[in-house]
């Protein structure tokens, strides 16, 4: 790798890219890391307290969270609901993919892929906000039911978590449809063919051949999806109710509203923990490594 | 099992492109039929639209007696032998072969049994539980054929199947393929712009040029009895002889082409004198010789000689005329007439008027190098 590099850029050059890129880690992303690692598990102190007797090493902040029965909740409420997101993003996104990748004229696939990405290049706060008007008790998505004769009441839309799921589904559909349109698109077509030749249906060929080809598609989708999601901040906090709160928001209630940094680093990492988790057990169901992954 | 194949009045449109235009053709229950032509003729369209994947602009495609219109793909009673083979690359061998059946929903054990079946008609029994990432290519081509007939259709289709093998291979899997025809029984449409498949394979061929059918006939008949221009030029090597009818003679015709003799051919269409005709002159139908003989004959002087292992070609800029090329039997087989010549001599050409073709028509620009005095050099 080194001797690449060396080989391409001259040694000047090579030294200049590897020590960005390593202060660009260590500075960016292990020490802060380590920073909220060490935080959590110390008590929060007042500044004159720091390094005296009581800033020892204690467990204080995570029993906090197994012992808040509401907090463990919100925890794995969060679980399911980012579950529950990716596995729609996923539903939504597949055919979408597949059309791009397989149906699509160049033409008529560079069109949607550009009507897909045109929303994106507005802030994620505001597409969020749109979603929050077009959801409003008197906004126009209760009008146009209403005007279809399908409703005979304004549905509360933003007061369960519909509001919440549409609106991550919305928000992340592209780091779904991405990854899964390179897996489907690299599929050579005769597969197709020679599976509907062979007498399948669209079912089946999509089950026994097109779905097992686009295995790490998949996988990637989903893990990127699973993160942002339970990532997430704007949308359940504009698009959800005090019922429907996310365990990001608890996150930013200890550092902001309480003040606690070292409790919400507990909480920040145990989150880190869960996203780790998920992206293994994806891997081993998916049956892809990290390679497949990066492809 | 009826696997007839009817195209009635077929055309395909893509926008402006015409790529087939309006084609008749039957295709015979058990037949080896190829269709033989340069690539973007019209014929893997025509495949396609056989097997379902394209539905004619125009026309309709039945077989076996029943309309295909309204038939999808996956219903029609027809395999696929794609050019890449399109082998599913996360499945076993025996996984590729049952998939049709298993898409029938017939039970696991009657699958294996056909499976067994079909690995021992293609030679690879033995091998089902292999990846079929891990065959050889000649393996591979087995196995898309054990796939395909694993469905039991009544024609198979076969797109190029043999393009990305070596030549030995190749040659091997003709033989092959054609004894697995005969075996099942099934008809075999074949796709190729190799005349060398078609003609050793084939029971007929369709000889296609920009998407319509120039002739239909068996494998020898295409090769003695060119109907167009085209299939003269594609079918094999040729000379061709633009020029003037002067003489008919029921079915020989004489043909002045600007040569110091004229030229004397067989032709099947009316001809009267004075009529634009080229006449076709196979390679290995001319008499070469030296000029030692009492009649009249072409004369014309040897540019060059290649080693072709059974025979020589020769090439020979004829006095006044076009270069012609001309398959000689070498001295080693003992019956040449051309032991004594070599590059530069005089020699004399002849050809049969029984075996040579007149077509009407003189399009045919002959590339005629400079008139070469053979007076001067004699």
């Amino acid at each position: 790798m080194w001797q690449q590099l060396r080989n391409r850029f001259g040694l000047p050059l090579t030294m200049a890219i590897v020590s960005l890129l390593g202060i660009w880690l260590i500075a960016m992303v292990l020490l802060p890391q380590w920073q909220m690692v060490d935080y959590s598990f110390h008590p929060s102190l007042l500044p004159a307290e720091r390094g005296g007797v009581k800033d020892v090493w204690s467990l204080t902040n995570y029993a906090t969270f197994f012992n808040n029965d509401i907090h463990l909740a919100i925890f794995f409420k969060t679980i399911w609901s980012s579950v529950l997101v990716t596995g729609l993003t996923l539903i939504v996104s597949y055919p979408l993919a597949y059309y791009l990748a397989k149906v699509a004229t160049p033409g008529q696939a560079a069109l949607c892929l550009l009507l897909l990405i045109i929303p994106f290049w507005i802030n994620e706060i505001l597409r969020t906000f749109a979603w929050y008007i077009i959801f409003a008790f008197r906004g126009p998505l209760n009008e146009l039911l209403f005007a279809l004769g399908l409703i005979d009441r304004p549905i509360r839309f933003l007061s369960g978590d519909l509001g919440v799921l549409v609106g991550m589904v919305y928000a992340y559909i592209l780091f779904m449809v991405f990854p899964l349109y390179n897996a489907i698109e690299s599929l050579d077509a005769n597969q197709i063919r020679a599976a509907r030749d062979l007498g399948a249906g669209w079912g089946r060929t999509h089950r026994r051949i097109v779905i097992p080809h686009a295995k790490p598609g998949i996988a990637t989708g989903c893990i990127m999806t699973f993160m942002l999601a339970a990532g997430s901040y704007a949308v359940p906090a504009l698009l959800g109710s005090p019922g429907s709160r996310w365990f990001t928001q608890i996150i930013y209630n200890w550092f902001f509203e309480g003040g606690d940094w070292n409790q919400g680093a507990a909480y920040a990492f145990l989150l880190l923990v869960l996203c780790i988790v998920f992206v293994t057990v994806i891997m081993r169901v998916f049956k892809v490594g990290l390679g497949d992954i990066a492809k | 099992m009826d696997g007839r194949v009817s195209l009635n009045q077929v055309a395909m449109r893509f926008g402006d492109f015409t790529a087939i235009q309006p084609t008749s053709l039957e295709i015979e229950s058990g037949e080896f039929f190829s269709f033989l032509g340069p690539s973007g003729c019209g014929k893997t369209t025509l495949l396609n639209l056989i097997s379902g994947f394209l539905t004619p602009s125009e026309g309709s495609v039945a077989i076996g007696g029943t309309d295909m219109t309204r038939v999808p793909v996956n219903r029609r009673p027809t395999a696929m032998i794609f050019q890449n083979l399109a082998l599913f690359p996360l499945m076993s061998v025996y996984q590729n072969i049952e998939f049709g059946l298993e898409v029938r929903g017939i039970d696991r054990r009657e699958r294996r049994r056909r499976a067994d079946e079909l690995l021992e008609l293609v030679a690879l029994v033995g091998s089902g539980d292999k990846p079929v990432v891990e065959l050889s290519g000649g393996q591979k081509q087995r196995i898309a054929i054990a796939r395909a007939l694993a469905v039991e259709p009544r024609v198979l289709l076969l797109d190029e199947p043999l393009s990305a093998l070596d030549l030995k291979l190749r040659q091997h899997m003709r033989t092959e393929l054609k004894a697995i025809q005969r075996k099942t029984g099934i008809t075999f449409i074949y796709i190729t712009h190799d005349q060398g498949e078609a003609l050793t394979m084939s029971d007929r061929v369709a000889v296609m040029s920009e998407g319509r059918i120039q002739q239909v006939a068996d494998p020898m008949t295409l090769y003695r009895q060119p109907a167009t221009d085209f299939v003269a030029n594609f079918v094999g090597e040729t000379n061709c002889f633009p020029g003037c009818v002067t003489v008919v003679a029921g079915e020989m015709v004489t043909l002045e082409a600007g040569l110091a003799l004229p030229l004397i051919g067989r032709s099947s269409s009316p001809l009267k004198p004075g009529d634009e005709a080229t006449l076709y002159v196979r390679p290995e139908q001319w008499q070469v010789g030296g000029i030692n003989e009492t009649h009249l004959p072409l004369l014309g002087v040897v540019r060059s000689e290649h080693f072709e292992g059974a025979w020589l070609t020769l090439e020979i800029a004829l006095d006044q005329g076009p270069t012609v090329r001309a398959h000689v039997p070498h001295a080693g087989a003992g019956v040449g007439l051309d032991d004594q010549l070599a590059v530069g001599d005089v020699c004399r050409l002849d050809h049969s008027p029984h075996q040579a073709i007149v077509l009407p028509g003189a399009k045919v620009e002959a590339s005629r190098e400079e008139a070469v005095d053979v007076a001067a050099t004699a």
